[in-house]
């Protein structure tokens, strides 16, 4: 599943909402719009009852798109979902360097 | 083609299979010299077999297939709802598993696609690795493409393409293309690559050298670092020395060596350059401290810089109300309104209304109204606005003292 729950440090640290959803965003990206339930629940570690709440969710933020492929839904990321992506991933950027404080970010070799 | 049945439940000893070979669920296989089946060896649940396994395919379905020895599958690997673990090594071409596979021997096929977690403890060879969640290696992956939903976490590496939705974390290596990923990059060991992305941070402990970097968040580097073009959001520090084409940092960016660029360097936040600093061009919107600064092109200031030896350029434009503390030298150097420096040494000096030095050095000066300098020495001209302020008249010298840097 994806590193969303590796803290700065690179301890664990228990997923909230917002790393489940980068997680399930992140593995149907994977797929390229070919994304089955049961593959994204196998990328994701998640129960295949428990991912469908979370996809129904994406699916109406507009986050993830459906299509019929091959008879069965097939999911895939939207503009949105990459957005969303963009700025989760970013923010957690910003917040593990704020977390290592300032003596961390400073290099000791002065000329 | 016959087929060769194994009763569910059952422990049974078998070596060459002509044909196809079906194991029924939690059936076990004892292997006499190695397990070799002509066809299809098919798995209907858990199963195990006890030895080397080789086959023309191997296919699972929803359970945990555990193989004791080695894999060698002539064509595919298909797993459906189900997970692969094996012993020894694993050799095939397409390998197609959902859940999982684990293999403690070097792997080599042309194909991975794993939906879950693909877990190797030696090597792995392949044209092509596509993983939804987790990708972890302990030894050397050699790869064209290698793709994660989730983290890559692998040794050394030789690939030509990385990527990966939450992290990759390798030893190092070289990645001849592009490496992509969504959240976090670590490199334990040093690193070539011909660019690097990264949504979130960044970490190369031992440095590297690349193409472009693109870094959302965080970039940090323990040693030298070599590139294109640096793109750094947020914060960033290079322990070494920073050798590119162009720097543009949006945030706050510490060098502790020094800093060569052949093109520009743009900070728009806050950067400290423990060495010196180099380019064609330079732009500053925050604040830049370097031991000294050289550029053959523009160099423009708005925020605030501070250097030791001096920041020399062939134009030098220290925007209003802009701050140099160290020496400037140009070319033509041009403090505009309420700007303020120290010593600044020039072909052309001239300061705009009510900008302040201390010291004016230059062949052609000229001071605008309610501009304040303690000291003016030129050897061409002085055109000083009656209305600026002098501690003494202009002098003229000829030759002019010589300019630092």
């Amino acid at each position: 599943m994806p590193s969303g729950p590796d803290g700065a440090n690179g301890t664990s640290r228990r997923r909230e909402v917002s790393d489940l959803y980068a997680t399930v965003l992140e593995v149907v990206k994977h797929y390229h719009g070919a994304a089955r339930i049961t593959r994204v629940s196998y990328g994701a570690g998640m129960p295949v009852d428990r991912l469908r709440n979370f996809v129904e969710r994406l699916l109406a933020l507009g986050l993830l798109k459906s299509e019929e492929l091959d008879g069965r839904p097939a999911y895939d990321i939207t503009a949105r979902g990459q957005e969303y992506l963009d700025s989760y991933w970013k923010l957690r950027g910003y917040l593990e360097g704020l977390e290592r404080g300032p003596s961390d970010e400073r290099p000791s070799r002065r000329r | 083609m016959t087929t060769t049945e194994v009763p569910k439940g059952r422990t049974v000893t078998l070596g060459d299979v002509p044909g196809d070979l079906r194991v029924g669920k939690n059936a076990r296989i004892e292997v006499s010299g190695r397990l070799t089946v002509a066809g299809v060896a098919r798995f209907d649940g858990n199963a195990e077999v006890r030895g080397d396994l080789t086959c023309r395919a191997l296919e699972a379905d929803d359970g945990t297939v555990r193989i004791a020895g080695s894999v060698h599958a002539t064509e595919s690997v298909r797993a459906h709802d189900a997970t692969i673990e094996v012993e020894g090594g694993f050799r095939s071409v397409h390998v197609d598993v959902d859940r999982g596979l684990s293999i403690r021997g070097p792997a080599e096929a042309e194909e991975f696609e794993v939906g879950g977690y693909l877990d190797g403890r030696s090597t792995l060879t392949a044209a092509k690795v596509s993983v939804g969640g987790k990708f972890r290696l302990a030894g050397k992956l050699t790869a064209r493409a290698v793709d994660a939903g989730g983290s890559v976490d692998v040794g050394e590496v030789e690939v030509d393409s990385l990527d990966a939705g939450g992290l990759i974390r390798l030893g190092g290596g070289t990645v001849k293309n592009g490496v992509k990923v969504g959240g976090r990059f670590v490199a334990r060991g040093p690193l070539s690559f011909g660019s690097l992305d990264a949504g979130g941070t960044a970490d190369l402990q031992a440095g590297g050298k690349g193409g472009s970097i693109d870094v959302g968040g965080v970039l940090s580097v323990g040693g030298d670092l070599t590139f294109s073009t640096l793109d750094v959001g947020g914060l960033g520090s290079i322990h070494g020395d920073a050798t590119g084409e162009s720097f543009d940092v949006g945030g706050k960016f510490d060098v502790g060596g020094a800093l060569r660029v052949t093109r520009s360097v743009d900070v728009g936040g806050f950067m400290s350059v423990g060495g010196d600093l180099a380019g064609e061009s330079l732009d500053v919107g925050g604040m830049l401290s370097a031991r000294s600064g050289i550029f053959t092109g523009t160099a423009r200031v708005g925020g605030h810089i501070r250097t030791h030896a001096g920041l020399k350029a062939s134009r030098l434009v220290l925007r209003a109300k802009a701050r140099a503390s160290g020496p400037l030298i140009g070319g033509t150097v041009e403090l505009e309104h309420r700007a303020r420096a120290e010593e600044v040494y020039g072909e052309s000096v001239e300061l705009g209304d009510r900008a302040e030095a201390n010291r004016v050095v230059a062949k052609r000066v000229r001071v605008g109204r309610g501009a304040s300098v303690s000291e003016v020495l030129y050897s061409e001209s002085a055109d000083v606005d009656p209305e600026a302020h002098l501690s003494a008249p202009p002098r003229r010298v000829d030759p002019l003292p010589p300019f630092p840097l």
